[in-house]
């Protein structure tokens, strides 16, 4: 318990704050700068690139733990490599890849899209209707390579 | 074949189709053929919301500040919006409940038309707001010549149905003589109507509400009538489900999972079905020419939104395995607009006023006595 006696300061101003000195720079007022205007459209979106961890950072993940990372084919062509992204098609949209989608929550079925090859994981039981070869990009991430059509 | 409303057959659920087995006795759901609509059912109910909960005190300045044709605009959406909901309010009990076979079914249907009524409610919340008397707009719904040709197109499909299936519930199938017409009770017939139905329902939810939505959200990007568009946010992302419910029936249907006489039904109907998407499309585009008929609005016009007609046409006739009906459209012409319908779920920061199930109420409707710094009398 210190002792409360000693800790107080020796001179007080008259409104009762503790004399300092004067600090010996120029105080410099830097003004924030000015927020751009979010567009309504951005109000829902993702401001960080979800596959880019280094612009918003996670916890290390240990040598055995590493990230999902799986190369993804387009049928026309591109390809695109899934290894940080919350969903497929948060990974597909942040390389420029172009997915329809309304809900991004797996009950609207605008995102589904073909899958050719390989298998995923359901982070979120899909309610919406897909075939038995389509998937739902916004709730799923890749258990291997994939080959879709979009 | 009378209806009862307490079946005292005994019958094993897992044998009966969806529609015109065993009429349902227990409302149970331990035993679920098609665990889907339960799952509906669940996500509807955590969607449930008021109108009263949106506060839309700010529409009313913002209404009377917009320019007539725009007036027309926000208006005319409002009322075929009325009318939709008023039919589908309704019309999915009237019309499906009598030979529903699947309590968790027939309990979506129940909790699906529940939340249309829901949205009539707002309609009726969002026009006392903007105008002091509301059977201005309510009862031009009757008598707008565009607005009844749509009810037409809108009505048509259930009307056929309910007719036929009310004389099968009493009468049961066969050549029946009542009030001395012929009438030709049979179960290919039905079944060919309650899948035509279901069609007309489908592009009810997934195509016509949508041309709305946009004018809608387009008045909100320019930050007018934002209460309102709080509110129509909630509507699409309900019928975003729902169009999700009629896509399951349709696909269980043309599977013949358990009814393989509708896959044969869904075969014969493929015209039909194209037919019903492309006549919506085209009466929605013509919709769209009626709205912006006086001027049209900023960021918005007949040309683009028939372009986006085309495009959610698209989109929902392939989620039925059907080619696109417009190919040389493949893009959304409205991108901004996705961003309204997108369901809330991926904001990680919920204490952020913009999203809807956190606060609902919180359109900022402060008035600071600086706003009348320029008022004198």
């Amino acid at each position: 318990m210190p002792n409360r006696q000693t800790d107080w300061p020796e001179e007080f101003d008259l409104d009762g704050q503790p004399a300092t000195p004067e600090p010996d720079f120029e105080l410099e007022i830097i003004e924030p700068e000015a927020a751009p205007e979010p567009d309504q459209a951005e109000l829902y979106l993702p401001e960080s690139n979800p596959e880019q961890p280094e612009a918003s950072p996670q916890l290390p993940l240990s040598e055995e733990m590493q990230p999902p990372r799986y190369a993804v084919a387009l049928q026309d062509g591109r390809e695109v490599v899934f290894q940080h992204a919350a969903s497929l098609l948060e990974s597909l949209e942040a390389q420029g890849v172009d997915v329809h989608y309304q809900c991004r929550d797996g009950y609207c079925g605008s995102c589904r899209v073909q899958l050719q090859q390989g298998s995923v994981h359901y982070h979120k039981e899909p309610l919406a209707f897909i075939d038995e070869d389509e998937i739902l990009p916004c709730c799923c991430i890749p258990k291997s390579a994939l080959k879709i059509k979009l | 074949m009378a209806y009862t409303t307490f079946n005292r057959n005994e019958f094993d659920t897992f044998a009966q189709p969806m529609f015109f087995g065993e009429q349902v006795n227990v409302a149970r759901y331990d035993q679920q053929k098609h665990k889907i609509f339960e799952n509906l059912i669940e996500k509807q109910l955590s969607f449930f919301w008021r109108p009263e909960e949106v506060d839309l005190t700010n529409d009313r300045k913002d209404f009377l500040d917009l320019p007539a044709h725009e007036q027309h605009i926000f208006v005319s959406n409002l009322k075929y919006q009325t009318l939709l909901d008023s039919v589908q309010g309704r019309s999915p009990n009237v019309a499906l409940l009598p030979v529903v076979s699947l309590p968790e079914l027939e309990t979506w249907i129940e909790t699906w038309s529940f939340s249309e009524t829901i949205h009539s409610r707002s309609y009726t919340h969002i026009v006392r707001n903007i105008v002091p008397n509301p059977a201005e707009i309510f009862d031009d719904i009757t008598k707008n010549e565009y607005i009844v040709r749509r009810a037409i197109s809108v009505t048509e499909y259930y009307d056929q149905f309910i007719e036929l299936s009310n004389y099968y519930v009493q009468l049961g199938e066969g050549v029946h003589t009542v009030n001395g017409q012929t009438i030709d009770v049979n179960m290919h017939e039905l079944k060919r109507r309650l899948y035509l139905t279901m069609v007309s329902v489908n592009v009810l939810e997934a195509i016509r509400f949508y041309v709305s939505f946009a004018c809608s959200f387009a008045f909100a990007e320019r930050a007018k009538m934002e209460g309102n568009a709080k509110i129509i946010k909630l509507i699409a992302r309900d019928e975003a489900l729902h169009l999700t419910g009629t896509q399951h029936i349709l696909q269980i249907m043309a599977r013949g999972k358990d009814d393989p006489e509708f896959a044969q039904i869904a075969q014969e109907c493929r015209d039909d079905v194209e037919r019903i998407f492309a006549e919506a499309a085209q009466q929605e585009k013509d919709w769209a020419t009626y709205l912006f008929k006086d001027g049209s609005m900023i960021g918005l016009n007949a040309d683009i939104l028939s372009q986006y007609v085309e495009y959610i046409t698209n989109q929902r006739i392939s989620a039925l395995g059907f080619d696109p009906i417009f190919p040389e459209v493949k893009n959304n012409p409205l991108p901004w607009i996705n961003a309204w319908l997108n369901s809330d779920n991926v904001q990680v920061a919920p204490q952020e006023a913009e999203i809807s199930s956190y606060l609902v109420g919180a359109i900022d409707s402060e008035v600071d006595t600086a706003d009348f710094g320029d008022f004198d009398l």
